[in-house]
């Protein structure tokens, strides 16, 4: 969806222009289009060779192979740290491809034979391959010519004697345009400097969501023909809370993004750090927090990739309430075995510390995987601890690494995507046979308390007779929103629809948590709602004590949190309760907020509904 | 037999030439169908086999270790390349 705006840009010459996408990794960013080719073809000539010359040039070829395969080995370094082994491997691949000997004979044999140039026979001997593989009837292997074309592109770059895109080549205002970043492309980026990303292509597992979800980039993906549109150093603001890029942006849309960027800026430099709670050893505060009136308030980090764990601390996160375990899968799919797991789980829990982690069981299929047939409506399909029940083996091996590691600290396990009390129960048999298994087997567990996710309505309709067979419940926010509105939120044509304040999902959240109340087990609220402060006043105000973010939105938050009072929110809870539309909430809640905690919501600064052309 | 679900792919190979690489002798893998022949410790040679899940190969190994050569490679393919763990 791509609307041109009336607006006139602030240069005054180019009109303002919007893209919708698909908000792959919080945050919002204004800076200048730096435009990332995926496919940056260096252009061959044939340059035919003396005979004299031809050892010459078989020399340099060698030597260029030797560059492109120290450069990746660096870069695969750089990946294993950033991303963890599983998702570096393709490196891995790369690397095997440049001490290929089949690779080198060919290439050499063809210099030799054909007295040209090492680039032309490069190309060549890959063309060659690459028509092989277009041949493959396999989808997923036929997709490998993206890695061979990706290896000869590095050889052919160490060929030319340049290296790349240098990391000084990166402005500081650099927001990443391309149709797609390939992962070689990212790897080699300094990605500290840049502000943003805006792909044409890619979805919410894509190696661009991944890499800027670890990181912290904000991210927007899907936008079609954005790259085509932008040229470096064109003005751009990307809002990646609403999945939104507005090329050319006009005076008064900047100011709208400057403003909010001074709400949720967090300083990344130490000294600014240590008022936020950072402390300058990048030990985070644990300290307890208060809301202004008194409850004691819980901010916790959600956990998926390895990048992210540093934050967990530097933060001061009481430990992790979302850790989401289908990062152990490779994205290929393949099934991590227990002892993997127990090594992954042992090292989650001593992270989170005394405060404990909630690991998620596998939230997969659907279209989390692809090794099953293609399910027709993959979001109500078998997915999450319906896939777990049927795949029972998979259930079993996870509940053994997560009791097991539970011996070893504070764990608890949460069930994805309840929808029936059934499925709790099933699952509780499962966890007891394997505690007695291992038991009898010599092994040690803990004590591991049980936690139903809150995101399907059937389980907010009967959360009363659910919180009597649960520990806790884990309410998440995004698949709520998207079950209870009917709306998905991957696709733009109805991302209007969309609406964490419509009234129906805030009485979703006032019903669960009464339900457990009068059970009197936890509620921790995680998804986005959690991480945006102004989402977050309500939810204190329906009785949330309890909320899990990505850790880098804590300090923001706690700020927040210290700052509002149970009183007064509860009472903005209990008006939003009470309106009939989306529209009359956020309207309520624009209006109360800025009265209240002016210093926190600005007028001028909080979430206006954005303009979309229909 | 190819048993992974998503056949030889990208890290499969991978680990299947690191393995064919840690011997001496040369190793082959062809399909049952013989319709394509690759040599083990090539990568872009195995990708070429374009082995989706449910084919059949055929691995042979010349050489001093070639015993050692053989039994490595096969008991990683009927392994499914440590993939089959779930």
């Amino acid at each position: 969806m791509r609307g041109t705006g009336t607006h006139r840009s602030s240069d005054g010459v180019k009109p303002e222009e919007r893209w919708r996408g698909v908000a792959v990794s919080e945050g919002s960013a204004v800076g200048r289009v730096l435009r990332i080719h995926s496919d940056a073809r260096q252009q061959v000539y044939l340059a035919a060779l003396e005979e004299s010359e031809v050892e010459h040039e078989v020399d340099r070829f060698r030597a260029a192979m030797r560059l492109a395969r120290r450069q990746l080995r660096g870069l695969k370094r750089r990946a294993e740290l950033a991303l963890g082994a599983d998702h570096a491997y393709i490196f891995e691949a790369h690397l095997l491809m440049l001490q290929d000997r089949k690779l080198r004979d060919d290439v050499e044999g063809y210099v030799r034979r054909g007295r040209v140039n090492a680039e032309w026979a490069v190309k060549v001997v890959a063309d060659h391959i690459l028509a092989v593989y277009a041949e493959v009837k396999d989808v997923y292997l036929r997709e490998r010519s993206a890695d061979v074309e990706d290896v000869m592109q590095r050889i052919l770059v160490a060929l030319s004697g340049k290296d790349g895109h240098g990391a000084r080549l990166l402005p500081d205002d650099a927001v990443i345009v391309a149709e797609e970043l390939m992962p070689s492309v990212a790897a080699e980026l300094d990605l500290s400097r840049v502000r943003a990303i805006a792909s044409d292509a890619g979805g919410w597992t894509s190696h661009t969501a991944i890499i800027a979800r670890g990181l912290g980039i904000p991210a927007v993906v899907g936008l079609r023909d954005m790259y085509r549109r932008a040229r470096t150093g064109d003005e751009i603001a990307v809002d990646a809370f609403a999945g939104e890029v507005v090329l050319h942006p006009s005076p008064q849309t900047l100011e709208h993004y400057r403003a909010s960027l001074a709400r949720v800026a967090v300083p990344t430099n130490v000294s600014a750090s240590v008022e936020d709670g950072v402390t300058a050893d990048g030990e985070g505060r644990r300290e307890t927090l208060y809301l202004a009136d008194g409850d004691e308030v819980f901010l916790r980090a959600n956990v998926e990739l390895p990048a992210e764990y540093e934050g967990v601390r530097r933060y001061g996160a009481r430990g992790i309430g979302l850790y989401r375990s289908e990062f152990l899968l490779t994205h290929r799919g393949a099934m991590p075995a227990e002892n993997e797991q127990f090594t992954a789980y042992v090292k989650i829990a001593e992270l989170a510390g005394v405060d404990g982690a909630s690991v998620r069981m596998f939230d997969l299929g659907g279209d989390k995987t692809e090794t099953e047939d293609a399910e027709r409506n993959p979001a109500l399909g078998l997915r999450a601890i319906r896939f777990c029940l049927r795949r029972e083996n998979v259930m079993r091996a996870q509940v053994r690494a997560v009791l097991r590691a539970a011996a070893h600290g504070n764990l608890q396990l949460v069930l994805p995507m309840i929808s029936d009390i059934s499925e709790v129960r099933r699952a509780r048999r499962v966890i007891d046979e394997e505690r007695e298994q291992l038991t009898s087997e010599g092994h040690e567990t803990g004590e591991v308390k049980i936690g139903a996710m809150i995101e399907v309505p059937s389980a907010v309709l009967v959360a009363d007779k659910l919180a009597r067979e649960v520990d806790f419940f884990s309410l998440g926010t995004n698949d709520l929103v998207q079950f209870t509105l009917a709306v998905d939120r991957g696709n733009d044509e109805v991302a209007d629809w969309f609406r964490s304040l419509h009234p129906a999902v805030l009485r979703s959240i006032d019903m669960v948590m009464k339900a457990a109340r009068a059970a009197a087990i936890p509620v921790v609220v995680c998804g986005e709602m959690a991480a945006t402060p102004a989402y977050a006043c309500v939810l204190v105000g329906l009785g949330v004590r309890d909320l899990s973010m990505t850790a880098s939105a804590i300090p923001r938050m706690r700020r927040v949190i210290a700052g509002i009072d149970a009183e007064r929110a509860g009472e903005v809870a209990r008006e939003c309760l009470e309106c009939a539309t989306a529209d009359d909430v956020e309207e309520l809640v624009r209006a109360r907020l800025a009265m209240l905690w002016p210093h926190f919501f600005p007028p001028e600064t909080l979430p206006v509904p954005i303009e979309v052309e229909r | 037999m190819i048993i992974n679900p998503l056949g030889l792919h990208a890290r499969a190979a991978a680990q299947l030439v690191r393995t064919a690489g840690a011997y001496q002798s040369a190793v082959r893998i062809e399909r049952a169908d013989r319709s394509a022949s690759a040599d083990a410790k090539s990568i872009l040679s195995v990708l070429m086999l374009a082995a989706a899940r449910g084919t059949q190969l055929r691995v042979t190994a010349e050489g001093a270790d070639e015993a050692a050569a053989l039994s490595a490679v096969c008991a990683l393919i009927s392994s499914g390349f440590g993939e089959m763990t779930g």
